[in-house]
């Protein structure tokens, strides 16, 4: 009986506090965990959005970026998930890394674990060579693969990230062979390319940006023209189907009631219409291409269908 | 290349930055005169705290005490025959006997302008050698640095003096360390123990309070104190500028030992105490009168101060440019560049320009402030910083220890961790291990191992790619000089003892 009592109270009390919190969302702080140390890509972008998305959210919203950097962002993201649902924690997302930790590691957390309110940046892939090798096309580059396969190195930050599918992708489009050689970050893998000790590599469009003299950039992973780089072609206009980057966003832990994630996902889809934000993203050289809620959702099943495949086939560790 | 070394001028005399300098250089002095507390302690417990602050201000506040460290250590050495840190045993054989004989502030105000003149030489010579070598650090590939690594691997072991067994021995420890976390190549996890905060590996900060701090600090708290030592109105000071005179005739030695410190500065694995003692000894063979050195000679004070200064900025030559620290003080102030988002290599000298020139120009301005406020105060201050009472101070570092590895991620993990190299550290200690190359052999066995697979990786699994230039080679053959070296050398004496 006294159980029964217990519950019950606890159950209305609940619901108090809830009713409450739904009624003046945000009424305290929201916290931003960060997966990331600070300064780094996906710190920039949280702490640049997060004036915007206050501004946005309204009532005095305030945004606090916490940075819990380690495991290549899991602890961070782990923390995220488990977090209550109550909208007052929020986390950043890359991608495809966050999925791909899920097929190659056991994690604490999976694709379910989220609420998704949007992906911000989306930074595509390029392929360069160093200038020692004389591959400075693309197709110059695809005929070497094909005559000598596995003689061309690869340099790229990690496996089992945007590079390494962006490569995989490749060599199913073109059957071909490279040799992968995985440096720990983008900056070590862009010096040994400048060096001429790896032959080829798969950098992100913000990371070779200022070096288009010193690299052969043979062209960008996306649809379209990038603003970044308006003089580098494409592959589609190449003829060849590559479309592949990395990409930033935000989520909250999973179970967000359902007016907090709408005013959520709302404040965080007028960033792409925010002048101001565009410049201050574009001054940090993160190509801006803001997906929300069920369409950021599906964008992370297909990678993570993308990356389960490839770890079938062709596993990294 | 120059230009961008002027452009960074003006920063450094914001007066925060320069202010970071002139609190960094009295702290270094007084930490330095603590017997047992070491630069690398200093600048290690301070790092975390750094994080906040502006890049420049941080780096000054180190660049500081690196400098200002190097000279306290004299300060007891010449007055308690205690070095205050590793590097000033050479300064106890002449400075000690000096103060008995009533010349104590002397031999300090030698100790101060030699200091400063091997400061000055080195921050120079950072400012020129490390922009040009920044450029040529792209022909350093993956193989190019594994050589770097073993070399300095080989060099810490082999050079440090004492015992080789025992330092191969602690290098092991060091590179076992450097294993634990995920494995750089496919993300395996290894000696995590299931751990999320282990997957990263042992954080270089955390390993390096443990060992340099915690040991020390037993120390101060179990040795009772003693006030044996020369009372500071025995020094017989004189002012600095009736001193400078006296040792207008040391120029030959300073220059010497500039350049003796500046290089082993830039070798990976060598240090200070090296530098003072090869400089001490060069110039004592030198000299016209050897026979008075040992009983209070002020060249032998000079020759040993100039060296161990000599080393502190060239020392961050390597760490700059290629990355790789070759000591545990660059490799701590690595690590403030790193939380400061500045990525060591090549591309730091073209993405901040005006950080790591004022950075260098922190070096110089720090060891031309040692004169000032060395020689003003030295003399009757710091002399007194020896009375302070020792459960106090110690209480103080631990609870900074404490607050400072708390801070790095905000967990207690990290404090538990270091106090358990705390321990391993003072047990090492006990048993006289040296502890330099456990922490060499965690920063560089992290680049060997790394380095080495990737450049497997690039020859397709044909180790001979470790073999196929010049740079490389060269690194080979300083390694085998450097193992080899030392045993022909007692060989070669003990065949001439017997002959």
């Amino acid at each position: 009986m006294l159980n029964f009592f217990k519950k019950t109270a606890i159950a209305s009390a609940m619901c108090l506090t809830a009713g409450a919190a739904l009624a003046e969302y945000p009424e305290k702080p929201i916290e931003v965990i960060v997966g990331y140390s600070a300064g780094g890509g996906t710190d920039v972008m949280a702490r640049t959005a997060a004036p915007f998305i206050e501004k946005y959210l309204g009532d005095g919203a305030s945004l606090v970026v916490k940075n819990m950097p380690g495991a290549s962002g899991q602890i961070g993201v782990t923390e995220a998930a488990n977090a209550d649902p109550d909208g007052y924690t929020l986390g950043t997302f890359n991608l495809p890394g966050m999925m791909a930790r899920t097929v190659d590691r056991k994690a604490d957390y999976d694709k379910e674990s989220f609420t998704y309110l949007a992906n911000v940046v989306n930074d595509p892939n390029v392929i360069v060579t160093a200038k020692n090798t004389g591959l400075d096309t693309l197709d110059k580059l695809l005929e070497e693969a094909k005559a000598n396969p596995g003689a061309v190195t690869v340099a790229m930050s990690s496996l089992g990230g945007d590079d390494h599918f962006a490569l995989i992708k490749l060599e199913n489009a073109t059957d071909t062979e490279f040799t992968i050689v995985p440096f720990k970050g983008s900056a070590p893998a862009r010096t040994a390319l400048l060096g001429g000790h790896v032959a080829m590599g798969i950098l992100n469009i913000s990371e070779v940006a200022e070096f288009q003299d010193q690299l052969n950039v043979l062209g960008v992973a996306t649809k379209e023209r990038s603003e970044f780089a308006p003089d580098l072609p494409t592959f589609q206009e190449q003829g060849l189907d590559l479309v592949n980057g990395s990409m930033r966003g935000f989520i909250a832990p999973a179970g967000l009631p359902e007016d907090v994630q709408a005013k959520l996902i709302d404040a965080f889809s007028q960033l792409s219409s925010d002048q101001e934000f565009l410049d201050a993203m574009a001054a940090t050289a993160n190509p801006v291409e803001v997906v929300t809620g069920e369409e950021f959702k599906q964008l992370t099943a297909d990678l993570h269908e993308l990356a389960k495949g490839v770890w079938e086939t062709t596993p990294w560790n | 290349m120059y230009s961008d070394l002027l452009h960074a001028l003006p920063d450094v005399f914001a007066w925060t930055n320069f202010a970071a300098v002139v609190i960094g250089v009295i702290a270094g002095i007084v930490v330095g005169a603590m017997p047992g507390l070491s630069a690398t302690m200093a600048i290690s417990v301070l790092v975390p705290f750094t994080f906040g602050l502006e890049p420049l201000v941080a780096l000054g506040l180190m660049a500081g005490i690196y400098n200002g460290a190097m000279y306290g250590g004299a300060i007891p050495a010449v007055l308690l025959r205690i070095p205050g840190t590793p590097a000033a045993v050479a300064t106890t054989f002449d400075g000690y006997p000096m103060a008995q004989k009533g010349e104590g502030g002397f031999a300090l105000q030698v100790a101060v302008v030699s200091s400063a003149f091997g400061g000055i030489a080195s921050a120079f010579a950072l400012m020129l050698l490390a922009p040009p070598l920044s450029k040529v650090t792209l022909l350093f590939g993956p193989s190019e640095v594994f050589w770097v690594a073993v070399f300095g691997l080989a060099s810490i072991i082999f050079l440090l003096g004492g015992n080789p067994v025992k330092g191969l021995i602690s290098a092991c420890f060091g590179v076992f360390v450097s294993v634990i976390g995920s494995d750089p190549i496919y993300g395996n996890d290894r000696f995590t123990f299931g751990q999320l905060e282990m997957l990263d590996g042992i954080n270089i900060v955390i390993l390096l309070v443990g060992l340099y701090a915690l040991p020390p600090v037993i120390d101060l708290l179990e040795t009772p104190l003693k006030t044996d030592g020369v009372s500071s109105s025995k020094l017989g000071t004189q002012s600095l500028w009736k001193a400078l005179p006296r040792m207008k005739s040391f120029w030959k030695t300073w220059l010497r030992g500039s350049f003796l410190g500046i290089w082993i500065g830039i070798l990976p694995g060598a240090g200070g105490s090296m530098a003072a003692f090869m400089s001490y000894n060069e110039a004592r063979r030198t000299s016209k009168h050897p026979e008075k050195w040992g009983e209070g000679e002020p060249e032998g004070v000079a020759a040993a101060e100039v060296a161990n200064n000599a080393d502190t900025a060239s020392a961050l030559i390597p760490a700059l440019t290629l990355g790789i620290p070759g000591t545990a003080v660059a490799a701590v102030m690595l690590g403030g560049l790193l939380v400061h988002g500045l990525q060591p290599g090549p591309m730091l000298f073209r993405d901040n320009p005006d950080i790591v020139f004022g950075f260098m120009w922190q070096f110089l301005f720090g060891a031309i402030l040692l004169v000032l406020l060395g020689g003003s105060l030295a003399t009757n201050s710091f002399a007194r910083l020896l009375n302070l009472p020792r459960p106090l101070l110690g209480s103080v570092i631990i609870v900074l220890m404490l607050i400072g590895v708390y801070s790095i991620h905000g967990r207690m993990f990290d404090v538990y961790l270091m106090l358990g190299f705390g321990a391993i550290g003072w047990v090492m200690d006990r048993l006289k291990f040296p502890l330099p190359p456990v922490v060499l052999g965690l920063i560089l066995g992290g680049f060997a191992e790394e380095n080495l697979r990737l450049a497997l990786r690039i020859g397709r699994g044909d180790p001979m790619i470790l073999f196929q230039n010049t740079t490389s080679l060269i690194l080979v053959a300083l390694t085998i000089a450097v193992v080899v070296g030392p045993t022909l050398k007692k060989r070669y004496i003990d065949s001439r003892k017997k002959a």
